[in-house]
């Protein structure tokens, strides 16, 4: 886990601009912070209306060692549980199998799914890259199949979530530890994935087009998090994500 | 109703004989009051209440087929 120290808000005519007079300040490196963009600022009309962006830059005391590649693997993402409620259950048990874990979150599943009177089948299926967290073994992955199943979706998928957390939440309980478990309804998380690294190809170039940033509509974490890693290691745009709870959008901009 | 939040209780609290769910119709709104032992009660409610209003958006799927409003409380 990692320590932050104090954090500081500046304000600069663009949010590069920002950051660095952040650093500045800090005297640290861009790797050796974090940044939340507060405002993007505007340039106004003929500078008549214009405002300023601002950021907060949060040192990072001890940086996770070697992981510079990895920021969007953040607990910012984690939909399940958070670890001191795990670890308030008591000791840590043994390591069970994929298979075991497969079985208690098939079980957690069909559980919830009877008592909501859903008819459905429940497949499993190999993860895919996007539901890999670094050097964390890959999550077992439920796929929920039958007629009728959008209302498992919900908007902007969020009875999905809530399903996903549940699920999460009940084997953590029952082996306590810590295991990655993604539920999806019909393939929808795999479609989704793929229609969002469509999205941020298309955002980048366009950001790389007209040398402007653009800021994507409110997603939930896990969407986010695609987005980040579609262009982790794209030359020419980095990415961020501004706003708070509901309302929190990824930023593409150029890299500097 | 009633059963999908008793299973998801029973399934995350150290006491699941202590668990205790009731189910109030009035017109088209539906009270579900969720009892457990005083030390689970931070199991069923979780940080910032995500376990409870996870619950609540999967009870909210089956009153909306049912064109009903729903209510969990938790003591």
């Amino acid at each position: 886990m990692e320590k932050r120290g104090e954090s500081v808000e500046v304000r600069g005519k663009t949010v590069e601009e920002a950051i660095a007079a952040g650093l500045a300040q800090l005297g640290l490196r861009r790797e050796q912070v974090e940044v939340e963009i507060l405002s993007q600022g505007s340039r106004g009309l003929l500078g008549i209306g214009a405002e300023d962006a601002r950021v907060r830059l949060t040192p990072i005391v001890e940086a996770a060692p070697a992981e510079p590649q990895e920021p969007v693997l953040s607990e910012e993402y984690w939909e399940g549980p958070e670890e001191e409620e795990v670890r308030a259950e008591g000791p840590k048990a043994p390591a069970l199998s994929p298979k075991e874990v497969e079985r208690i979150a098939r079980e957690a599943l069909q559980g919830i799914l009877q008592r909501m009177s859903i008819q459905a089948r429940i497949v499993s299926k190999p993860p895919t890259e996007f539901m890999l967290e670094g050097d964390n073994p890959p999550p077992v992955v439920l796929d929920i199949q039958g007629r009728d199943l959008g209302v498992l979706i919900g908007r902007r998928g969020e009875t999905l979530g809530a399903l996903q957390f549940l699920v999460r939440l009940i084997v953590n309980h029952r082996t306590r530890r810590w295991y990655n478990v993604v539920i999806d309804v019909q393939g929808y998380k795999e479609r989704r994935e793929q229609q969002l690294r469509r999205l941020a190809e298309r955002m980048a170039e366009q950001v790389v087009a007209t040398r402007r940033s653009v800021v994507l509509e409110a997603m939930p974490p896990y969407e986010r998090r695609i987005v980040h890693l579609a262009l982790r290691n794209h030359p020419k745009v980095t990415t961020h994500s501004i706003g708070e709870g509901d309302n929190r959008k990824v930023m593409i901009h150029l890299r500097q | 109703m009633k059963e999908l939040v008793e299973y998801i209780a029973r399934s995350l609290v150290q006491e699941p004989e202590q668990v205790r769910v009731q189910e109030k119709q009035s017109g088209r709104s539906v009270t579900i009051t969720l009892h457990v032992a005083s030390d689970d009660i931070g199991r069923v409610i979780g940080k910032n209440g995500r376990v409870a209003n996870a619950i609540r958006t999967l009870l909210k799927v089956q009153a909306s087929k049912e064109g009903k409003r729903v209510f969990l409380e938790i003591e």
